[in-house]
């Protein structure tokens, strides 16, 4: 597919990700299931997108095509200005260390590592160090200063997270993913993390993707993408919890 | 509760598959032994069955003078031969000699067995007897200048009836003409052993038998049975003479090799049970990684109503089904191992004669009973501590690497058997002579207690050996590091399988460095010599007292004297050994210290003494001991002289013209040539080879080689024990492999989330390659600590054994270390494939 299609079909080179007539399959035949069914979609920098969905809309395997974490049966997905669905394990790999941020809903850290080695994790295995003015930063913004040293097990569960999302944004990511970040999480905790995350996109730039079940959660982002039986089926700007709610009804999430 | 015994068995059948290995291994050694060592004594049993087949009577000098080296003993008067000829009863009685007699092959090299006797014998002219060999074919030797060859000689070497060959005496190597070909029954030799068999005249000519036989065999006339005749001809021969039947004899002779068999069986099963030790190291903690995975599962049963002793009894079946399907496999790969053990001896000159493997139902039983014994034992420690685990657990959520506590509980138990291995050992080493059991008890002890302590410095240990890969190794060293930290009582038992082998080659090694250290200093304080002469078979055999006449008079040569072994028994009863030697060019060659008399004085006869022997004894010079020699009878001879240790000459020294007296064999087992002072070197060893050049097959080495040529017989002993200690080392490295494919699968997760946050397969292997590194090196660490205690103290233990010196190779002991970790790494490769395999995503979404 050349340039021009795809900025026909609404996206450009300079979203953070994109993603092209995505389609992922499973099986194949009579238990063929189709997860993703030409999904279009793009990620503008420095936005803070949600993604939701009822269970089994395919919300969570989109995020994944595009962190590229999996790869996808059909179609396009963009990091940038690097196509995905080409590279080697080796090169994906890469892409994701240097590219991509992720926060995942559980066991985003390293038992064996402190929050601080967690932190700065996707760095010590390129081979680098972190920016110390950018690491206490971004440390700072979390609110992790003094529980660095520690380590996984002595951390609580938030505090666990914003260590992830710590992690995540670190490397000066094109682009973050967080899965269900809040799932396992009460609800005051929740907004903690969501607080942080939402100044990281105000403050820092960051372009983030969500999926969540979650309508406060999602409230926190820029604009909803809603997702059912593999197909976008509602794209929603500014939204509030009451909004997605009352949509998520409409269409039985 | 069967159903779920048998489900755990298949959902975790690799592992179960590699802790069974370790059962294969180790009762597969067990059973290989015993199916070895039965073989052998089949083989000898038959053998000599065969060989006293016909013989009704055997008569033989009473009194045998065996040493580790040969049996000696009286031979029989013709006159006695006659008097049992006379006996009623007697069909025929017809003497027989037998002494060494060793082949020159066509390509002008002795012909060498590996270890077993080159002999040469008489052939039996009464038709009954002739039953024990079978003509292959042409004919028995008739008269001087023939010979007939067994069959396996003659197969070797091509020896066919008519060809010129050959043979070495005591006295000068002489011509024969072949004239035929002879097996033992089915085999083609006797155990190995080279047979020239001569016709009675020139047998006892060319053997040293002027007037005597070793052996007088009876064969009794109709209707005497051989019980009858064996009292009539005892009643006969008097009390100076031992009278069997052929049953007797042929019993006797198995009896003597049933103790050969059964001292390989039992330094073979020492090593198996290093292997079984080892292994059931490996089965506690594949069992304890196992049942602690599956805490949540055993939790859930006890929800549902399991009691302790349903989940216990689940769980040692499991054991015990994995103990018995791997011991089945063992018992057969023991039949491999049989074979593979008989080529090992084969290739370190130690041919074992075999007919067809036996296996025994005794073998089957044995190897079946070890395996299932050793892994039901060594599952109940994680089975219980398994068990224990509380309904709740099934609920919790589990916590991850959650560091166990080591409690006071271990550090005493861990201590007061290390203490209780060290008393046991030393005590073993240090009274009473060497206790063996002893010592064995002690050394499991320690290693017991030291791998109950071992948790202990697990965590610090690794931190240390961890450093250089968590500096010069990125990321994936420092997690390598971390990781073997992390659960110090899994590295610490993984590494305490390794350390156990480390432990005793490390041991061997020091101990051979001593042996090699004190005998070249032994060699360059009392050898004076320049040229030392060894026998045939690598020094086995001895050679004609010629080659010593011959060197004496070639120009250059100052002196030449051979030693000749002999045993005799002192009036306790007790057998000694001693040392014919000439005495002016003996101890011109070798330098011995006189504490008293005059060492010169045995050459007219008399005896000379060591120091510390003397003393023992209260024997001062002018004192006479009473020696019981194989031929002559007792004799009362006198102390001429007392002499220092020099660890060359033993305890007891008389002149050739006493030994000649006293044994029927003039053979030299070594010979000691010193050059005339002057003499350039080259002349010198060409006047040694000029000698020596009539006697084919013996070694002719100056001092510098011959001292490397004791070093590499030593050498050659280490790496056999290394070969033997190879498959402890081999399942301690199976160990590490299961290890670390079970923490793979425990940290699935882990893995995933180091791969989506960017760590390259590559970067995953060394991560898992380094720890296993890291626990290698460990258990090297630990092992070469206890080895060196080992090497220290069995040297200190065996000053007076004469391993003086304590060599600390360090190079080698290195090496070892090294070693250890580069198979850390090559085990590795595995359990890292398999993490690099992990699905990202089956890894980090929460299902």
């Amino acid at each position: 597919m050349d340039q021009e299609e795809t900025a026909a079909a609404g996206t450009g080179p300079a979203d953070a990700a994109r993603a092209v007539d995505v389609s992922k399959v499973y099986g194949a035949g009579d238990t063929e299931v189709r997860a993703l069914d030409g999904v279009t979609v793009a990620f503008p920098p420095g936005r803070f997108t949600a993604v939701m969905g009822p269970s089994g809309s395919g919300k969570s395997t989109l995020l994944h095509c595009l962190a590229g974490l999996d790869r996808v049966s059909g179609g396009e997905v963009w990091i940038g200005d690097t196509e995905l669905s080409g590279l080697s394990d080796r090169r994906l790999t890469l892409l994701r260390r240097e590219r991509v941020g992720f926060v995942f809903q559980a066991f985003n850290l390293i038992p064996t590592l402190t929050a601080e080695e967690n932190v700065a994790l996707p760095l010590a295995i390129a081979g680098e160090r972190p920016e110390k003015g950018w690491l206490d930063r971004v440390v700072a913004q979390l609110g992790l200063g003094k529980r660095l040293g520690h380590r996984p097990t002595e951390l609580s569960g938030g505090e666990q997270q914003r260590v992830a999302v710590a992690r995540a944004l670190l490397s000066r990511p094109t682009i973050v993913f967080a899965d269900e970040p809040t799932g396992n999480l009460d609800s005051r905790t929740s907004a903690e993390l969501l607080t942080f995350m939402r100044r990281s996109v105000d403050e820092f730039g960051q372009t983030i993707v969500m999926v969540t079940h979650d309508p406060s959660a999602a409230a926190y982002a820029d604009r909803v993408l809603f997702l059912a039986d593999g197909r976008i089926v509602e794209e929603m700007d500014a939204p509030t919890a009451e909004k997605v709610l009352d949509f998520l009804k409409g269409i039985g999430g | 509760m069967w159903r779920f015994t048998w489900r755990g068995l298949l959902a975790h059948k690799l592992r179960l598959a590699l802790t069974g290995l370790a059962v294969v291994l180790g009762v597969g050694f067990v059973s290989g032994t015993y199916v070895l060592t039965d073989t052998i004594d089949k083989t000898f049993t038959q053998l000599f069955s065969d060989v006293t087949k016909g013989i009704d009577v055997a008569v033989r000098g009473k009194e045998s003078f065996t040493t580790q080296a040969m049996e000696q003993r009286q031979p029989v008067p013709e006159a006695v031969r006659d008097q049992i000829a006379r006996v009623e009863g007697v069909k025929a009685a017809e003497g027989n000699v037998f002494g060494y007699a060793q082949f020159v092959g066509k390509d002008g090299r002795p012909v060498t067995t590996g270890g077993a006797p080159t002999l040469g014998t008489s052939v039996y002219t009464t038709p009954e007897l002739q039953g024990s060999v079978s003509l292959r074919s042409g004919r028995l030797p008739a008269g001087p200048g023939e010979v007939a060859v067994d069959a396996g000689t003659a197969e070797k070497e091509g020896f066919k009836a008519g060809d010129r060959i050959r043979i070495l005496f005591q006295g000068p190597p002489r011509e024969f003409t072949v004239t035929g070909v002879v097996g033992f029954g089915e085999a083609d030799n006797m155990a190995g052993a080279t047979l020239a068999a001569f016709e009675m005249g020139t047998a006892r000519q060319v053997l040293n038998r002027p007037g005597v036989f070793d052996e007088v065999d009876v064969v009794a006339a109709p209707g005497v049975s051989p019980e009858v005749l064996r009292d009539r001809v005892r009643a006969r021969v008097g009390p100076g003479y031992q009278v069997q039947t052929g049953a007797e004899y042929a019993e006797e002779n198995a009896r003597a090799i049933g103790q050969f068999v059964d001292f390989i069986n039992i330094a073979l099963l020492a090593f198996a049970f290093v292997a079984l030790f080892v292994g059931s190291f490996i089965i506690v903690n594949t069992f304890s990684i196992i049942l602690a995975q599956r805490a949540r599962e055993l939790a859930l049963l006890r929800c549902l109503g399991a009691s302790r002793r349903q989940l216990l009894r689940s769980v040692l079946a499991e054991s015990a089904l994995v103990g018995l399907v791997a011991s089945v496999v063992g018992v057969g790969t023991g039949i491999l191992i049989a074979v593979g053990l008989r080529e090992l001896f084969s290739a370190f000159g130690g041919d074992l004669p075999t007919t067809s493997l036996q296996v025994r139902p005794r073998t089957v039983a044995m190897g079946l009973a070890v395996g299932l014994l050793v892994t039901v034992l060594a599952s109940l420690l994680p089975a219980l501590r398994a068990t224990r685990v509380p309904p709740v657990a099934a609920v919790q959520e589990a916590t991850m690497a959650a560091p166990a506590r080591i409690g006071p509980v271990r550090i005493v138990l861990g201590g007061l058997l290390t203490a209780a291995g060290v008393a046991l050992l030393l005590a073993g080493l240090f009274t009473g002579g060497g206790e063996l059991s002893l010592t064995a008890a002690g050394a499991v002890a320690i290693f017991l207690g030291v791998s109950v302590l071992s948790p202990l410095v697990a965590r610090p240990l690794s931190r240390l050996l961890g450093w250089p890969f968590a500096r010069w190794a990125g990321q994936p060293g420092k997690l390598a590091r971390q990781n073997a930290m992390r659960i110090p009582r899994r590295t610490a038992a993984t590494a305490a399988a390794l350390m156990i082998g480390l432990a005793l080659v490390s041991l061997v090694t020091i101990v051979a460095a001593s042996m090699k250290a004190s005998v070249t200093r032994v060699l360059d304080e009392t050898i004076a010599a320049d040229y030392v002469i060894t026998g045939p078979s690598g020094g086995m055999a001895g050679f004609s007292s010629d080659l010593v006449r011959r060197l004496a008079s070639q120009p250059g040569i100052e002196s030449a004297a051979g030693v000749r072994p002999g045993a005799f028994k002192l009036d306790d009863g007790s057998t000694q050994g001693l040392a014919g030697v000439d005495p002016p060019a003996y101890f011109r060659t070798v330098r011995t210290e006189t504490i008293a008399g005059d060492l010169a004085g045995i050459a007219s006869g008399g005896l000379a003494v060591q120091e510390e022997t003397a003393e023992r004894h209260g024997w001062s010079v002018g004192d006479t001991v009473t020696m019981r020699f194989p031929v002559g009878g007792t004799e009362r001879l006198q102390i001429k002289a007392v002499y220092a240790e020099n660890q060359l000459n033993g305890s007891y020294l008389i002149g050739l013209s006493t030994y000649q007296r006293h044994y029927a064999d003039q053979l030299d087992a070594i010979a000691l040539v010193k050059a005339r002072p002057g003499t350039p070197l080259d002349a010198s060893r060409a006047a040694v080879d000029r000698a020596a050049a009539a006697f084919p097959g013996v070694e002719v080495r100056d001092q510098a080689e011959f001292k490397r040529s004791q070093a590499a017989q030593i050498d050659q002993i280490l790496i056999l024990f290394y070969v033997l200690l190879a498959l402890a080392v081999v399942i301690a490295f199976i160990g590490i492999i299961n290890t670390l494919a079970l923490s793979v699968l425990e940290r699935v997760r882990e893995l995933g989330l180091l791969r989506a946050v960017g760590m390259t397969r590559g970067q995953l292997r060394a991560m898992i390659r380094w720890e296993a590194v890291i626990i290698s090196v460990l258990g090297a660490v630990l092992g070469l600590a206890i080895g060196v205690f080992f090497g220290w103290t069995l040297v200190y233990a065996l000053e007076e054994e004469g391993i003086t010196e304590f060599a600390f190779p360090a190079g080698t002991l290195l090496g070892l270390v090294i070693a250890a970790g580069v198979v850390g790494f090559v085990s590795a490769v595995l359990p890292g494939r398999r993490a690099a395999r992990i699905d990202v995503l089956r890894a980090v979404t929460t299902e």
